[in-house]
């Protein structure tokens, strides 16, 4: 490594002779690295640099990698000087210690990971941090900015989070994107664009472990102050009180069950079907899942198969389940931020090819690949040489990274889709939809179907629900390309939306002779897909899960008393019997032989 | 191997050993260390079921080396008989004889209200693979090809270093969500994930194999996986359908140039 330090080092150590060579060494190693060479080499920022950051944010730091068109948020364009998490007021640039905690924690749910330091030393991030700024002139021409002071936080009240804090959260506008409840679904929500006019999805304030500048008290209180620059965000830093912006901090948390040690998502593996012994109506279900235990399961995009679906609307969806000797159901939550209730969806609608959105939007071209000819590329935009038969591309002109949806009609450039100027505000072309997934027959090895829609030796039902319609359709997967309608019994779905939650529930025959049937005590495997209409998801284009797992409780939960009072008696009466008998012995022995012995004081 | 409670229970047995114990007391002694190296000894957990079986195991020997000689049962059943018969003993009999029953009952509570546990299958880090696999027409065997293109990095290094920018892309456009820019099975999608993705800068994984091994299983995928070699959920795609043999084969040069890594084969011919 080439550190100017480390020569004065070296002349320093080497002048006080009696300490010699292992000395120099010594000093080399302790001192070389710690002066004030770092952060101010460009060449070792450079390298970094190079290695872990250029696919995404680009060679010449301006967010066009080899990777942004696969994600979104974009990469953020380091040549504009807009941080977005920052100490700082707004409209000022960030510290090198903001900078710095953003390349160690990274953002979570983007494509910015947390570097440690085990990947970027300490020295490295510093020079890496030199560089990262001279993408920006604005780093050289202004002076470094003073952060802000972020106050004592008061202790956390509910009472007061739900009460000031949600008129604070009210009177400041905040419902307007993020919606009353905090969940994403504010009116404007789908219209925000950031400053370089790419879509952004608002933050669901009920998910601290999706926030991109952290969820801690402290965190949210930072993010208010000072905004996230380059998008909607404002701060708020001198144009509220701190006790009001701690206000609304506090209701946020309170959305999420108030503030954790540890932000983690509540994410579960297994969801537990409670026993009932009551009729199920759908209609009138609340009641019987009051007691059954919630489990959120996280959700991400398609992102292999035809229709890749790189930045999905939906991130977690929740799910409860009951069930009685006949019947079983579910009730299925998740957050969107507009109802779709008008339009189409199916698991088998056609999704144009991903190199076909690609190419017409000119981000990549046959000529810059000496390998990827496109013909040869089932993604590609050849639909003879297409193995998923891919017929849907030819009739979109679309320009769009995300799927295809780039207005033909408004003639705008909205990636959300038709909604971004208000003109067609009721809703597209796609609707809503969702659907439980469960393999066909109970697997008897350990093999699972493939999680994406089956294959062909291991197929899978789907409970499909649209959201423009008020009856649930069963489909039949062996593989993507192989989704028909299914043919055993068709499920029960009532649907509903308020407060930017859709609220599905589903039920179905408890056993089934065509597909699978849930016995008591059992584990059944369990995934979801979320299509989200107005992201103008469909067919293979939607959020999926893995699979994870359902767990039928007993039908009748015994209880553990009976078994733990024969436990304890049993064995008491025994040990009872066993004193009782050596005592006994003990006795006789002691009145038998007259000899002294240690057992006679015992009687 | 956690050295600190080894070191604890070899150091408590030795002490006690100074101050000469009753047989009973050494014995009960020689049980509790054994349980403690057994239960905390190791960094990697061992299994509750395993944990039962080596206790069992150790007292039965306890019991076998207490039997085989008459005053060391005499030594054993003393103090034993003397706490069921004095007088001076019976609170705490009375206590014992409470509490042994009520243990058993509240494992039993414990036991019928946890929590069910998704069932567990267990991850074959490297599966055996098939002799060859077909892949677009092409028939590639896994014990003895190698990456067509690894000579490059010595012949002709800038059409090696062309390659390595395309697997890259290929990465980049594939990959990354899952296996992360770190490739440490960090992306972020893989908190979604069951199984995690594999991390490559794992000296366990690539490191270990051999670049015809990286073809197979990224050709391949999940559904590929022999029926002895899980994770039979990974949601690792079969690349084959959407990647052309050079792309995989420009990836695998990819992940052993950014992770560091030797592919086996190689680092054998030096």
């Amino acid at each position: 490594m080439r550190v100017p330090g480390r020569q004065d080092c070296g002349r320093c150590c080497s002048g006080v002779r009696w300490m010699g060579a292992l000395v120099l060494v010594l000093g080399v190693a302790l001192f070389g690295t710690a002066t004030a060479a770092r952060g101010q080499d460009l060449e070792s920022g450079k390298v970094t640099y190079d290695k872990y950051c250029a696919q995404c944010h680009g060679d010449e730091g301006d967010g066009q990698g080899i990777a942004t068109p696969y994600l979104r948020p974009e990469p953020r364009d380091f040549t504009s000087g807009k941080y977005k998490v920052r100490t700082t007021p707004t409209g000022l640039l960030p510290t090198d210690a903001d900078i710095s905690r953003t390349i160690r924690l990274g953002f979570p749910y983007t494509g910015m990971p947390a570097f440690r330091e085990n990947v970027i030393t300490d020295g490295e991030l510093a020079d890496l941090v030199a560089y990262v700024k001279s993408f920006a002139p604005a780093f050289a021409e202004q002076e470094p900015p003073e952060p802000i002071t972020i106050p004592q936080p008061p202790p956390y009240d509910p009472e007061h989070a739900s009460t000031k804090g949600r008129e604070v959260y009210e009177s400041t506008g905040c419902g307007a994107c993020h919606g009353t409840l905090g969940r994403g679904n504010g009116a404007s929500a789908p219209t925000l664009v950031d400053d370089w006019n790419v879509p952004v999805r608002v933050a669901d304030l009920t998910k601290p472990w999706t926030f991109r500048g952290g969820g801690t008290r402290i965190d949210i209180f930072r993010t208010m102050s000072t905004g996230f620059a380059g998008t909607p965000m404002p701060g708020f830093h001198g144009a509220l009180p701190p006790e009001d912006i701690w206000a609304i901090t506090d209701y946020m948390l309170w959305l999420s069950g108030g503030p954790q040690e540890r932000v983690e998502a509540p994410y579960s593996n297994v969801v537990t079907a409670r026993a009932t012994s009551e009729v199920i109506d759908l209609a009138a279900a609340e009641d019987l899942f009051a007691d059954a235990p919630p489990a959120l399961f996280p959700l991400f995009g398609q992102i292999v198969e035809p229709g890749r679906s790189f930045y999905p609307a939906a991130n977690a969806i929740q799910i409860q389940a009951v069930y009685n000797r006949d019947e079983i159901a579910f009730r299925l939550v998740w957050h969107d931020m507009r109802a779709e209730t008008a339009g189409v969806n199916a698991p088998d609608l056609a999704v144009p090819s991903w190199n076909e959105q690609l190419a017409e939007a000119g981000a990549s071209s046959a000529e810059d690949d000496p390998w990827g000819a496109p013909a040869d590329d089932p993604w590609g935009a050849d639909a003879a040489e297409d193995p998923w038969g891919d017929d849907a591309v030819d009739e979109e002109a679309a320009a769009d990274p995300w799927g295809d949806d780039v207005v033909d009609e408004d003639g705008g450039d909205d990636f959300w889709g038709e909604a971004g100027d208000g003109s067609d505000a009721a809703g597209g072309e796609f609707s809503d939809a969702v659907a439980l997934q469960f393999p066909q027959q109970a697997p008897e090895g350990v093999r699972k179907p493939y999680f994406i829609f089956g294959d062909a030796q291991n197929p899978v039902d789907l409970w499909f629900a649209d959201m423009a319609k008020q009856e649930a359709e069963l489909w039949t997967g062996r593989g993507s390309l192989a989704v028909v309608p299914g043919e055993s019994e068709l499920p029960e779905v009532v649907s509903s939306y308020e407060d930017g939650a859709w609220v599905v529930l589903m039920k179905r025959a408890r056993t089934s002779r065509s597909s699978i049937s849930f016995e008591p005590e059992s584990f059944v495997p369990i995934a979801f897909s979320v299509w989200d209409g107005f992201n103008r998801e469909r067919g293979n284009k939607r959020a999926l899960s893995a699979w994870w797992d359902l767990y039928l409780e007993p039908l009748e939960r015994p209880s553990p008393l009976p078994p733990m009072a024969k436990a304890f008696f049993g064995i008491l009466a025994l040990e009872i019997l066993i004193v009782g008998f050596v005592r006994w012995r003990r006795r006789r022995r002691a009145t038998g032989a007259t000899t002294e012995s240690p057992a006679a004081q015992a009687a | 191997m956690n050295t600190w409670v080894i070191l604890g229970a070899i150091v408590a047995l030795v002490l006690m050993r100074l101050r000469k114990p009753s047989m009973l007391t050494w014995a009960a002694a020689w049980w509790v260390a054994m349980f403690a190296i057994v239960r905390y000894g190791f960094t990697v957990p061992v299994p509750i079921s395993v944990v039962k079986l080596y206790m069992g195991l150790i007292t039965a020997g306890l019991v076998a080396y207490v039997l085989t000689d008459e005053e060391r049962i005499e030594q054993v059943c003393q103090p034993v008989l003397a706490f069921m018969t004095q007088k001076r003993f019976q609170l705490p009999l009375l206590a014992t004889m409470l509490a042994i029953p009520a243990l058993f009952a509240w494992s039993i509570y414990a036991g019928m209200t946890r929590d069910p546990q998704a069932p567990a299958f267990a991850r074959t880090v490297h599966p055996a693979p098939p002799d060859e696999i077909t892949v677009h027409d092409n028939t590639v065997s896994i014990g003895t090809a190698d990456n067509p293109y690894r000579a490059l990095e010595e012949t002709d290094p800038e059409a090696f270093g062309a390659r390595l920018a395309n697997g890259r892309e290929v990465y980049y456009a594939n990959c990354f969500y899952c296996h992360g820019d770190i490739m440490a099975g960090e992306g972020m999608y893989a908190h979604a994930l069951n199984p995690i993705p594999t991390s490559f800068q794992d000296p366990g994984t690539i490191a270990m194999l051999r670049e015809a091994f990286l073809f197979w299983r990224i050709a391949k995928g999940a559904p590929g996986l022999p029926e002895e070699g899980g994770p039979w959920a990974s949601a690792m795609p079969a690349w084959e359908s959407f990647l052309t043999e050079e792309e995989m084969w420009n990836v695998v040069l990819f992940l052993y140039e950014f992770t560091g890594h030797r592919p086996r084969a190689v680092e054998e011919h030096h």
